[in-house]
């Protein structure tokens, strides 16, 4: 009976998580582009010494996360912050709750379009203002220095309601007598974050601090369609390269080692922070 | 409660109140300007947006509406097809999760134990990785450039967390009711048709509106599997917008398709708002 209710699904979800990563295990070790006709020919590591050498792929992935890790602490500090405000009680709550979960769930690929006009140079919202301030104006999605600061902006507008909701989540299952008995004790509200909140949050940070960053490490619609990877290439991401490779230069079998290569180093930190963080929350 | 944020506090006594409402119209700015923005330059004439302030009394306008829903194909084309889409993956998914969910629950045991952390990865896992070996699939099965198909790895993707989900809801059911159903004679079809899949109802809407969210939003599997105009949903259809030269700088035309490709799940997300935060809560305290 079980094989019936479990069947189908498992079929489905083999088909589209494991024979993926397979294919490219595969692949990555065989030569498929416009030189071999598109069929697969046996190359041996000639992939894998290729991408050692990459310095796009290197220079990718060191933007990715770069991107990952700085959109993602700011993502667990504001989230906590709107989380720790919208667990107060008080009036209109509720609607204000639904209306900053608002940016999580456009499309990333419509809202990117949205900013691109924001951060637009000279007439944008945002360049109006520093006019205004300041008489000149920045070149937001013109300048490599300032484009991927604009890519981690518009994450962190969308996805940290997200993060508030989960954390907000792991707040209200904390018992209210905690926080009465540290009262009575005569703590801060300092010292309540610090021993009561943080300490039992742990888990639920830890949870969302691993979804975000495997996420993050995977950006891929927001950049294709807010600065398309440039200027020069300053914020393509490790997912855009292979996409490129792919769709762009048609070298399926680079395209596969780019992803097996970024699905380790996202294996490798998933691991490194699980040890890292996991310590046991409580003695 | 529908009170707004400027309403009179009740417990103004506190002290501490005008510092939260402070952070409250702070992040309500920040959640709803660059949205507002949007709407904003939709109706503005080129001219008035380029003139500053100093034209705000003029220059309103429908005209980038009608060029965006004139244009070939006109833009609610794209809107029907994610819909359709949505809906697809929205019933797949159920049809394969919940029978999945629901022998995993009553299975328990270090094997369940296993299957859901490989769950929760998978749930993780960012789906970009996978469009390459999809596409070749779909090149291989004559899938591409078909809506009803790309259902298909929609629904892989979203049973990790459908199947979560379904499984914590399945959890709080009380066995006894399914014992006594048993004792009356209800085969397992009946079962889940009459006792489970009712009781289920509030795990099943949040499931099904984070599926149907997800499957509106996705970009790299359409932008691979769908190449003839007609057929784009809203993620590619965006993104092919941007990167078109037809809508003149600046940017009323985008600012109209962003406006009509956020309505649509502004309206799922604000109607549908308690199911989908209930299910994802529940799959955060779960995980």
């Amino acid at each position: 009976m079980g094989v019936v209710l479990i069947g189908p699904a498992l079929l489905l979800l083999l088909l589209v998580f494991l024979w993926p990563m397979a294919s490219y295990l595969w692949l990555s070790f065989h030569a498929q582009n416009l030189f071999t006709d598109l069929q697969p020919v046996p190359v041996g590591m000639l992939n894998w010494h290729r991408l050692v050498l990459d310095a796009r792929f290197w220079q990718d992935a060191a933007q990715t996360l770069r991107f990952a890790l700085v959109s993602v602490s700011l993502e667990l500090g504001l989230g906590l912050a709107m989380a720790l405000l919208l667990n107060q009680r008080w009036r209109g709550r509720g609607l204000v709750r639904s209306l900053t979960l608002l940016p999580w769930a456009l499309p990333t690929t419509v809202m990117a379009l949205g900013w691109r006009w924001i951060f637009n140079d000279p007439s944008g919202p945002i360049n109006g203002v520093i006019a205004g301030l300041t008489g000149s104006t920045l070149p937001f999605l013109a300048s490599p220095s300032l484009a991927w600061l604009a890519v981690v902006f518009a994450d962190v507008w969308k996805t940290t309601p997200f993060v508030a909701l989960l954390l907000l989540a792991g707040l209200q299952m904390i018992p209210a007598d905690l926080y009465e008995a540290l009262a009575l004790e005569g703590g801060s509200a300092r010292q309540a974050l610090l021993r009561i909140t943080l300490p039992l949050l742990r888990p639920y940070l830890l949870l969302v601090l691993l979804f975000r960053l495997a996420q993050a490490l995977g950006v891929f619609d927001l950049i294709v369609v807010l600065t398309g990877g440039g200027p020069a290439s300053s914020t393509e991401s490790v997912a855009g390269y292979a996409y490129l490779n792919a769709m762009r230069f048609l070298d399926f079998g680079y395209s596969a080692t780019v992803m097996i290569g970024m699905f380790g180093v996202l294996l490798l930190l998933g691991g490194v922070l699980l040890l890292v963080l996991r310590r046991p929350a409580r003695a | 409660m529908p009170a707004s944020p400027s309403a009179q506090p009740i417990a103004s006594q506190r002290g501490q109140n005008p510092r939260r409402w402070t952070l409250v119209a702070l992040l309500l700015f920040w959640s709803l300007a660059p949205m507002l923005w949007q709407l904003y330059t939709s109706l503005r004439t080129p001219d008035a947006l380029l003139g500053g302030l100093a034209a705000i009394g003029r220059g309103w306008t429908l005209a980038n509406y009608g060029q965006i829903l004139s244009s070939d194909p006109p833009f609610w084309r794209y809107l029907l097809n994610s819909t359709l889409v949505g809906v697809g993956t929205t019933l797949l998914t159920l049809l394969l999760a919940i029978p999945c969910a629901y022998a995993l629950q009553r299975r328990g045991g270090l094997q369940r134990q296993l299957v859901d952390g490989a769950l929760l990865v998978a749930a993780a896992f960012p789906s970009v990785l996978l469009f390459l070996a999809l596409l070749q699939l779909a090149r291989q099965f004559g899938l591409a450039n078909n809506l009803l198909a790309l259902c298909l790895p929609y629904a892989g993707l979203s049973l990790p967390l459908a199947v979560l989900l379904l499984e914590a809801a399945f959890a709080e059911l009380p066995r006894e009711l399914e014992e006594s159903a048993l004792l009356e004679g209800f085969g397992l079809w009946q079962r889940l048709r009459w006792i489970l899949v009712p009781l289920l109802g509030p795990a099943v809407a949040s499931t099904a509106v984070l599926v149907f969210l997800f499957s509106w939003n996705e970009f790299p599997i359409a932008l691979t599997w769908l190449s003839r105009s007609e057929l784009l949903t809203l993620a590619p259809a965006m993104a092919r917008i941007a990167g078109s030269s037809v809508f003149s700088v600046p940017y009323g035309a985008f600012a109209a398709a962003t406006v009509l490709g956020s309505v649509p799940l502004l309206l799922l997300l604000l109607v549908f708002q308690r199911p989908i935060v209930a299910g994802l809560t529940q799959g955060a305290i779960k995980g």
